[in-house]
């Protein structure tokens, strides 16, 4: 019994030992989550800058927005909550990225839509000149101007201009 | 000098246009004298600016306070270095400065071809002069920076008055790298106008692709050149004073700025493929017209606040007459298009889709749709706001997930680009001048990944920066060995001997190691630290291995502000390094104030101090201390690409003096009638 009661001591003993530590711990993660939530969000001072890089010496409105972010979190807010909350307060102009839904997808695809088609298009023209005939010296011309009119203009072009 | 300013500015607009339309006067009857005078009238008109420049200058630095852009822009104790600065700090005057560095360009022109390509340059003075008419439209009804003070008096007369003092320059503009970036920022926007009315002219005159190429290869690299220097002492600027730890924040200015820096980037490579095969003409030619419409673009997104942006100081209405002004150099540009395109048609083909022209295809490709992506991303506040109804704002956070693969994928094409050879790459070839830089790339990775670098996109980024660093050792170490068994000189001075050889071969690769060198430094980002702490004296702050303790607090009286100034000893492992003093600074006029960042910058990190202001209660300093590594690497590799743009620059060195020296006469002279030294040396790969 009396062995039982050591150990129970000696558990609350490293329990409350540990205690400071584990909220230290806890508190460091909170402030890591207000700035991972935070970094997604601008700042509504007027600077342009992202909520955790606003530079304005003495911001009040970060500070704010950063607090009110950490108090939600502390209600036990979700991010979609706190993002909601923040929509409503700031208008999406508070966005830091644009939302990946409605309108806004067209931002998040346009680049990827970009690139395919690009490289479609790349492809496409690297197929097509390959398949090209090897035309002879100066007919690659159009139509329109004929290979000597081409010619001639090459042949001026290299007399009237100096490197 | 205000009234000589406004005067000269006034004779330089009549100037631009007599050179405008006796240009296209000249061109029409080809009258030796009409295109001799529109010629002298476009040198008179650079004369002008330059005069009306100067004379701003002198109402700067004479403190002449009667004129109102003086007033609102300086003020007594500002030093003289600012008070020229001041020329460009503001809407009117950085449009005149814009105008007298065109003015720098286009008198170079003038001057360099006055007795060259005859047929040509009629057209190049034209459409130079459409430019600046422009610009000088601008500078004398819409934005003057020569309007002076007055007030009506009792009996309605107009009086001018002047103020005892002005306002003073804005704080963040009272820095060094601000005196020095945007002259080169605007030195690159300027520049590209000399290739746009090259590539036009050319098309006008209907001179076959190849031409207007090789005449403004230079111009486009000088503009190039500054335009990278621009940007890159924009971003130290903002590192340096900002105070918020980065360098790019993608605010609209900066991407302005980028915006034609990509697609001229794609230009100076496409550019080989019409040179070396006759290829991509019509391409090229809209590259050319598009870096210059980006240029006209950029310039209204930052001046006429259609999108927001942190740099407010030059913001106004005047974003109509720039709108108006790239309709119509738009539809210049088509209309000379479509007349004479078939001057444009492309001779050659591509023999196989491993070769150098596939890979110049696919970096324009990259290059281009990140151009398109952050335009897109700039101006989609805009766009939500006319289809939605909110304004939905994009931060850095878009940017960087969109354009970090794009920078991966580009730095990927620029190690494998210049080991492909024209028209075709044997299998052989391939492993020859793969197989070492492939297996850097995965020492490298493995290496980074060892050491507790676990971002993804940072080890692939530092992977590809081996793989590109190697292929470029490897092109210096073949071409250098060649160079060392013909003529027995050293390494080093084989390297030498090469470059000078090929400079624009070689001063491509030293531009490319500047840019590995940048993607070192921008791959460090994902490892940055920060931590912000309200300080007593006495306190200390740890970040990584370093230690701050705030010693004191000083103040310091400047003529044009006050300092408040922290004392930091720094310590590394316990060892002391350095003293750091950020501060606070509270200029005397208009009630500014503005951070001053201490920095203890190493290659491997920088150790970044920021005085934030004081706590809630008044009484205690809040400090924000940062840890970025690898940061050294960017502004290091800007100084690389600027070196390697002006060794391309460079002439040639003609083959034949190295030939001189070889040591086996016979075999060497043998080489040399067989084929060119160049080639024998670029294997290919020139």
């Amino acid at each position: 019994m009396i062995k039982a009661r050591r150990i129970l001591g000696a558990l609350l003993f490293c329990a409350t030992a540990l205690a400071p530590v584990a909220s230290v711990r806890l508190l460091a993660q909170d402030s890591d989550r207000v700035r991972q939530i935070g970094g997604k969000f601008m700042c509504m001072c007027g600077c342009n800058q992202v909520l955790t890089q606003c530079n304005h010496v003495g911001c009040q409105t970060s500070s704010a927005m950063l607090k009110e972010i950490s108090q939600a979190l502390d209600r036990g807010q979700s991010e979609t909550a706190i993002t909601q909350m923040l929509v409503q307060e700031y208008g999406t102009a508070v966005y830091a990225e644009p939302p990946k839904s409605g309108f806004s997808l067209v931002a998040w695809t346009m680049p990827t839509i970009y690139l395919l088609l690009g490289t479609v298009l790349v492809i496409f023209i690297i197929y097509r000149w390959r398949k090209r005939a090897m035309p002879a010296p100066g007919t690659a011309a159009a139509p329109n101007v004929s290979p000597e009119l081409l010619a001639r203009a090459r042949a001026q072009a290299e007399r009237e201009t100096e490197d | 000098m205000d009234v000589f300013g406004s005067f000269a500015l006034l004779l330089a607009l009549i100037c631009a246009g007599y050179a405008f339309v006796g240009g296209i006067a000249a061109i029409l009857t080809r009258h030796p004298l009409l295109i001799k005078s529109a010629r002298q009238a476009g040198i008179a008109t650079c004369g002008l600016i330059f005069l009306a420049t100067f004379s701003l200058v002198y109402l700067f630095l004479t403190d002449n306070f009667s004129v109102a852009y003086v007033v609102e822009h300086s003020n007594r104790d500002l030093s003289d270095f600012f008070k020229v600065a001041a020329l460009w700090s503001g809407q009117e005057g950085s449009l005149l400065f814009w105008s007298f560095l065109l003015s720098i360009y286009v008198l170079s022109v003038l001057i360099a071809y006055r007795n060259k390509n005859g047929e040509l340059m009629p057209y190049v003075g034209v459409v130079m002069a459409g430019v600046q008419i422009f610009f000088l439209t601008l500078n004398n009804f819409v934005v003057s920076p020569f309007k002076v003070l007055g007030v009506t008096g009792a009996s309605g007369v107009l009086n001018l008055v002047a103020r005892a003092d002005g306002n003073g320059l804005n704080p963040l503009l009272q820095y060094p790298e601000m005196v020095i970036h945007p002259p080169n920022l605007y030195s690159g926007y300027t520049g590209f106008t000399i290739p746009f009315a090259f590539a036009l002219a050319a098309l006008l005159a209907r001179y076959p692709g190849e031409k207007w190429i090789h005449l403004t290869r230079r111009w486009t690299m000088i503009a190039w050149c500054f335009q990278t220097l621009g940007i890159l002492l924009g971003a130290h600027w903002a590192y340096a004073v900002l105070g918020w730890g980065g360098y790019w924040a993608w605010d609209p200015v900066e991407n302005a700025s980028l915006l034609p820096w990509l697609s001229g980037t794609a230009f100076l490579h496409s550019v080989m493929m019409q040179e070396k095969r006759g290829m991509m003409k019509v391409w090229n030619v809209w590259l050319v017209f598009t870096t210059f419409f980006l240029c006209i673009l950029g310039t209204f997104l930052t001046r006429s606040g259609v999108v927001s942006s942190v740099h407010a100081f030059a913001q106004s209405s005047i974003g109509n007459w720039f709108v108006g002004f790239l309709m119509i150099a738009i539809a210049v540009c088509v209309i000379a298009y479509v007349k004479n395109r078939d001057y444009l048609k492309s001779e050659n083909q591509l023999d196989s889709i491993v070769s150098r022209e596939s890979s110049f295809l696919f970096n324009n490709l990259v290059l281009l749709v990140a151009c398109i992506a952050v335009l897109s991303g700039t101006l989609f506040p805009v766009f939500s706001e006319w289809f939605t109804g909110s304004k939905i704002s994009v931060g850095t956070p878009f940017f960087n997930k969109v354009n970090i693969p794009l920078g991966l994928l580009l730095l990927f094409l620029t190690g494998v680009g210049p080991l492909l050879a024209w028209r075709k790459t044997s299998p052989e070839s391939l492993r020859r001048n793969f197989g070492w830089p492939s297996v850097l790339a995965v020492i490298g990775a493995a290496a980074m990944y060892a050491l507790g670098y676990r971002d993804a996109y940072s080890v692939v980024c530092f992977a590809l920066c081996a793989f590109v660093a190697a292929t470029i050792v490897l092109e210096f170490y073949r071409g250098a060995r060649v160079v060392r068994v013909r003529s027995g000189a050293s390494w080093v001075a084989s390297c030498v001997d090469l470059t000078m050889r090929n400079t624009r071969r070689y001063g491509g690769y030293i531009v490319h190691f500047g840019m590995v060198l940048i993607f070192i430094g921008l791959a460090g980002a994902a490892f940055n630290k920060d931590v912000q702490k309200e300080m007593p004296i006495g306190s200390t702050i740890h970040i990584g291995p370093y230690d701050l303790l705030l010693q004191s607090v000083d103040q310091k009286q400047e003529p044009n502000y006050t300092a408040e100034r922290m004392i930091f000893e720094v310590l590394k492992n316990n060892k002391p390094v350095m003293m750091l003093y950020p501060e606070k600074r509270d200029f005397h006029t208009g009630q500014q104030n503005g951070t001053m960042v201490a920095i203890y910058s190493t290659l491997r990190e920088d150790l970044y101090v920021v005085y934030a202001g004081l706590s809630p209660d008044g009484n205690t300093p809040v400090i924000h201390v940062f840890l970025n590594p690898l940061v050294k690497f960017i502004w290091f590799g800007g100084v690389v690409v600027v070196m390697g743009t002006i060794v391309a620059l460079l002439r040639e060195r003609k083959a034949v003096l190295v030939l001189a020296g070889a040591k086996q006469e016979a075999p060497v002279k043998q080489l040399a009638g067989a084929m060119s030294p160049s080639v024998t040396l670029s294997e290919g790969h020139d």
